[in-house]
């Protein structure tokens, strides 16, 4: 064999060795152990840190809201639904809203916080990041941020199951924020998909309704036109009403005391009681009716069964645990603004928009009111 | 259009989101023409020294040499486009058989071994005697190259030439594999309509051949007036047959191809008709043009049956037309399929960028490297078989033995 | 259980009686082929499962008996599985958001790992117009491409049937991902996810064009592709991807398909369930309820 082709067949075979022990050197050491990959890699990947932590770890810190959040219907999220054997999970736990406050806490831009948060006062305990530290972040979220969290899953859309509940935001809150009206971490509470227990018992209720019958009537027409009707209201209003008096939220000299004796289901009872009577117009002023009908577009938002723009009976609420106006006694309702206006009874809505009305305001709208049928 | 995707959204149609960022761009069409063109230059090289078709004798090492050297820079437009080059040898190190790509290296790698090897066998005589004539750096560069044995005896230039034509003949079914590989590499993705076919590999095979036949056509045709050479009629005709093959055949099969995919009238047929007549149009009447250009003019040179002047000229434009034509269709494979939604209900429009690491320019860097690369080793190894003439000495290297 | 499982159980009770001694001559004769199978694959053969994707004996064997160090974890107990359920989608999105928080996607338009569809039939309309979140619109609506957001395009117009679909990774059990890369920097592991080693991708993006459900993308920061890989880090820790932890409509349904009581296990049960293009023929391994015919 010439001397070319023997040199080029060693040379060859050098560079054979040499790729071929590269080869080897080079691959990794637990490749080919489960298949065709790097072995240890799985076990890499799978050490990986979770961020997002789930609700029980928002609880230590944020207690109150992490309450508010488990009573409410926003809670159905935990609550295990089953249906046709199938484990669902229904509402929105803490990440949903405030995505990832757990591991990114409390760097997240768009966690949505509530404007009167101080937001200095929530360094996560696990990570030493001052929010203010955090470059490049806005930990406030403006107003129409705010909303957008809710209008995520609740804006009215083609597409959404008609299960979702939707909203149509011209006509339900204008601009509005949603949070004047929900806790957004407990939006509401439906009290027709509560358990039968906590629903009252009118036949029970007639019992203790005897207490009241001396000043509401024995069906809910009150003997004084200063005194409110019950016949026809919204049971939810009656229980709260009630519960406000009993726990001093509201006070009254009468109310007060008869509240106190009054336990949670004989609450119940009484208000399912004096619900399902039907009430009777009280009348009314004709002429101050008719100018309180120009001024009630801007009670009808709640107080009308429709709502803004919607049409619906006026002067009933949509809502049960907000009360029914129509039928109410002229005299009551008038001195019940007057009420709010002075400051002996609050609301988060109806202080501001009492503010707004002026004396003749209050009466026409007390005649309005009175002069409707409220069923 | 309007009927068919109510235009609701600047792209045509519904993408899947990650589909809006090509992920084979400029790079990836380059990739396959400079392999086609290897293959091509390498089917010429090889009709002399295999079947001994003698008019391809003037060109025959000029083709190895083009072979080479486009070779060399196959697979730089894949590093480019990598996401990380330095990790490329991972495809080598534990190549996943199952994957079209992971054989790339292997592939690559073999072929280059091959042309390395026909062409020092076929240079060597050659290099023997440069060795011997050239001073300095360039004589010790020949020196290594000759492996240190100046063996130009006839028996061993007759091993010589009989392992360059094995080499050779190994190298056609080679060439042939590499590039129908290319193919395979498309035509194998399920995903993608416009690509998944069982002619993808012969199409990419054959239009490589016809590319490869007309950048050998232009480089002679260039090289020669430079040089004030004569072309001899019998390479230049052979060179016309073997085009005249090759378009004809590859039109013929690119036909059949779409014929196929309107005749069987899949789910998303009417987005593909949307997007040759949108997004790749311009790319389509290019690649038909040039074809019709070629296949009429080769067609025209046969039947009048030209020689001379007129032929050269003509089989030049030709030559040219055919590598535009081959580009564009390279562009419409890689560029359109993936233009083509896997949603099939969208159409997406690529803007190439003009500077970058996958751009343009780097297409531009990389498609002139070969060329240059030829120049050089065109200077030191002379692929004409005429006389070495060093400093006044007239030196034969065939009469050296 | 319910009767009509009751029933069932008596019966194979009663088959099992019968067919006993005929089965018992079978059964001797293929003791021996079991008892050599047993020896080869070893005493975790029991627990074993399937074969994963491309594993030959040596590494099935090595996979039973020497599972990945992952602390209180071992991937012969669990085949995960996941469920969409369509019907329940709204279309809110936080899905998206978890995942790109718990997974450091890119936060743009054009990296996912998971997303959601819109299908929308216009009235009298035989097909239907589909868009997702990356649609320009929607984000020229949010003014980000980080607030994920579907806009209300079709609040005045007569809309026939309209609902949304999630799109994830299908970590199917033929991947064509898998099947492409030409490293092995891709692998379907023993229980059930399609992972990525992202210190051994070379960034060819192979994977990328092969995926038929467009769930892959290239990270061009990290010169890698990405993928979902139904958040392996937590399942593994005995918590749920991301996405399915946010759901706030239980769309999206996860578990453990070795678990005839996990939530996947009873609404592949209880719901005709279909994948997504079967006839790629990558058999997916997540489940779609109430999809439909415009759904790719």
């Amino acid at each position: 064999m010439p001397k070319h082709i023997v040199r080029l067949l060693a040379l060859i075979v050098v560079v054979a060795i040499f790729a071929f022990s590269a080869k080897k050197f080079l691959t990794p050491d637990t490749f080919y152990q489960y298949g065709h990959y790097r072995g240890d890699a799985v076990a890499e990947i799978a050490s990986k840190a979770p961020k997002l932590q789930g609700s029980a770890s928002c609880e230590p810190c944020h207690k109150k809201a992490y309450a508010e959040w488990t009573d409410g219907i926003h809670r159905k999220a935990t609550r295990k639904n089953a249906i046709q054997g199938v484990v669902y999970k229904y509402g929105p736990n803490c990440e949903v809203c405030h995505t990832g406050p757990a591991g990114n806490h409390p760097s997240k831009d768009a966690m949505p916080l509530s404007v009167e948060d101080q937001v200095t006062s929530i360094t996560h305990p696990e990570i030493k990041v001052h929010p203010a530290n955090v470059p490049g972040r806005k930990l406030m979220l403006t107003p129409e941020e705010m909303k957008g969290v809710c209008l995520n899953c609740h804006e009215k859309m083609e597409a959404r199951p008609k299960e979702q509940r939707q909203i149509e935001v011209a006509s339900h809150s204008g601009e509005e924020l949603c949070t004047k009206c929900h806790n957004p971490h407990s939006p509401r509470i439906i009290y027709a998909s509560l358990p039968q227990s906590r629903r009252g018992s009118a036949q029970a209720g007639k019992i203790v309704a005897a207490v009241c019958s001396g000043c509401h009537g024995a069906a809910g027409m009150s003997v004084n036109p200063s005194w409110p009707n019950l016949a026809g209201q919204h049971a939810d209003f009656l229980v709260d009403s009630l519960k406000a008096f009993k726990s001093g939220v509201r006070k009254n000299d009468m109310m007060s005391s008869i509240a106190a004796g009054l336990n949670e289901a004989d609450i119940r009872n009484v208000a399912a009681y004096f619900s399902r009577f039907s009430c009777g117009v009280t009348g009314g002023d004709k002429a101050e009716a008719a100018l309180g009908k120009a001024k009630a577009a801007n009670c009808a938002a709640c107080h009308s069964a429709g709502g803004l723009y919607g049409s619906g009976a006026p002067g009933v609420s949509g809502i049960p645990t907000w009360p029914n106006l129509a039928g109410q006694n002229a005299e009551y309702l008038a001195s019940t603004l007057r009420s709010y206006q002075d400051g002996s009874r609050t609301h988060p809505v109806m202080t501001s928009v009492a503010k707004t009305l002026s004396d003749s305001d209050i009466d026409h709208l007390s005649a309005y009111y009175a002069s409707m049928k409220c069923k | 259009m309007e009927s068919l995707f109510h235009h609701v959204t600047p792209h045509v149609g519904f993408i899947y989101p990650n589909e809006s960022e090509l992920p084979w761009t400029q790079l990836i069409v380059i990739y396959p023409y400079i392999t086609g063109l290897v293959a091509g230059a390498f089917v010429v090289s090889s009709l002399h020294h295999v079947f001994n078709i003698k008019s391809f004798a003037p060109i025959s090492r000029f083709a190895l040499l083009t072979a080479l050297c486009f070779m060399f820079f196959a697979p730089s437009p894949l590093l480019f486009h990598l996401g990380q080059p330095t990790r490329a040898f991972n495809a080598v190190i534990t190549p996943h058989w199952t994957s079209a790509m992971a054989a790339f290296g292997y592939v690559a790698g073999f072929y280059v071994c091959l042309l390395l090897l026909e062409t020092w066998f076929a240079f060597r005589a050659d290099i023997v005697a440069m060795s011997k004539v050239r001073a300095g750096i360039m004589g010790k560069v020949y020196g290594w190259l000759t492996l240190g044995s100046d063996d130009v005896s006839q028996r061993a230039l007759a091993i010589d030439h009989k392992i360059a034509r094995i080499l050779a003949m190994i190298g056609i079914p080679a060439a042939c594999g590499l590039h129908g590989y290319v193919g395979f590499v498309f035509g194998s993705l399920k995903t993608r309509e416009w690509w998944s076919s069982d002619l993808m590999p012969v199409i990419f095979l054959l239009s490589a051949v016809g590319s490869g036949v007309g950048l050998l056509i232009v480089l002679y045709v260039i090289v020669s007036k430079f040089r004030k050479t004569p072309m001899p009629n019998d390479t230049m005709r052979g060179l016309l047959y073997v085009l005249f093959t090759a378009i004809t055949v590859v039109m013929v099969i690119e036909g059949l191809e779409l014929l196929e995919i309107f005749y069987k009238g899949r789910e998303g047929v009417e987005t593909v008709r949307a997007l040759i007549v949108g997004p790749i149009w311009a790319g389509m009447t290019i690649q038909w043009a040039m074809s019709l250009f070629v296949l009429a003019v080769t067609s025209a040179l046969l039947f009048y049956n030209v020689h001379g002047e007129r032929l050269v000229n003509w089989l030049f434009m030709a030559g040219l037309a055919m590598m535009i034509g081959v580009l564009a269709m390279r562009w419409n494979v890689v560029i359109g399929g993936q233009e083509l939604s896997k949603t099939m209900k969208g159409l997406l429009t690529y803007y190439p960028e003009m500077f970058g690491r996958e751009s343009l320019f780097t297409v531009l860097i990389i498609s002139i490297c070969p060329y240059v690369t030829l120049w050089l080793v065109a200077k030191l190894l002379p692929p004409w078989e005429e006389k070495i003439e060093p400093e006044n000495r007239v030196f034969d290297v065939h009469k050296l033995a | 259980m319910t009767t009509q499982d009751r029933k069932f159980d008596q019966q194979a009770v009663a088959l099992s009686r019968r067919r006993f001694l005929g089965l018992l001559g079978k059964g001797m004769v293929c003791a021996g082929t079991l008892v050599s199978a047993n020896s080869a694959i070893g005493s975790a053969e029991v627990r074993g499962g399937k074969r994963a994707y491309q594993q030959n004996d040596a590494q099935y064997t090595e996979s039973l008996n020497n599972p990945p160090e992952i602390p209180d974890y071992n991937w012969n107990d669990h085949q995960w599985a996941m469920g969409v359920d369509t019907d329940r989608c709204i279309g809110c999105l936080r899905c998206m958001e978890a995942c790109k928080m718990e997974n450091s996607v890119q936060m743009d338009a054009f990296h996912h790992r998971t997303w959601v569809e819109r299908y929308v039939y216009l009235e009298g309309s035989n097909t239907a117009i589909v868009d997702s979140q990356a649609d320009p619109k929607n984000i020229e609506n949010t003014g980000s491409e980080t607030k994920f957001r579907f806009d209300n395009r079709y609040r005045n117009v007569k809309v026939d049937k309209a609902f949304f679909v999630p799109k994830l990774c299908n970590q199917c059990e033929h991947p064509s991902c898998v099947q492409v890369c030409p490293t092995g920097a891709t692998f379907k592991v023993k229980d059930g996810p399609v992972l990525i080693d992202t210190t051994y991708c070379i960034g060819c993006q192979y994977c990328v064009q092969a995926c038929p459900y467009g769930a892959r993308s290239f990270n061009e920061v990290r010169g890698v592709a990405e993928k979902c890989n139904w958040c392996y880090h937590r399942i593994t820790k005995g918590l749920n991807p991301a996405c399915v932890e946010v759901c706030p409509t239980g769309t999206r349904i996860f578990g453990d398909r070795n678990d005839p009581e996990s939530p996947i296990s009873l609404f592949i049960k209880n719901n005709h369930v279909q994948v997504l293009k079967p006839e790629m023929g990558n058999a997916p391994n997540v489940f779609y309820k109430g999809t439909d015919k415009e759904v790719v």
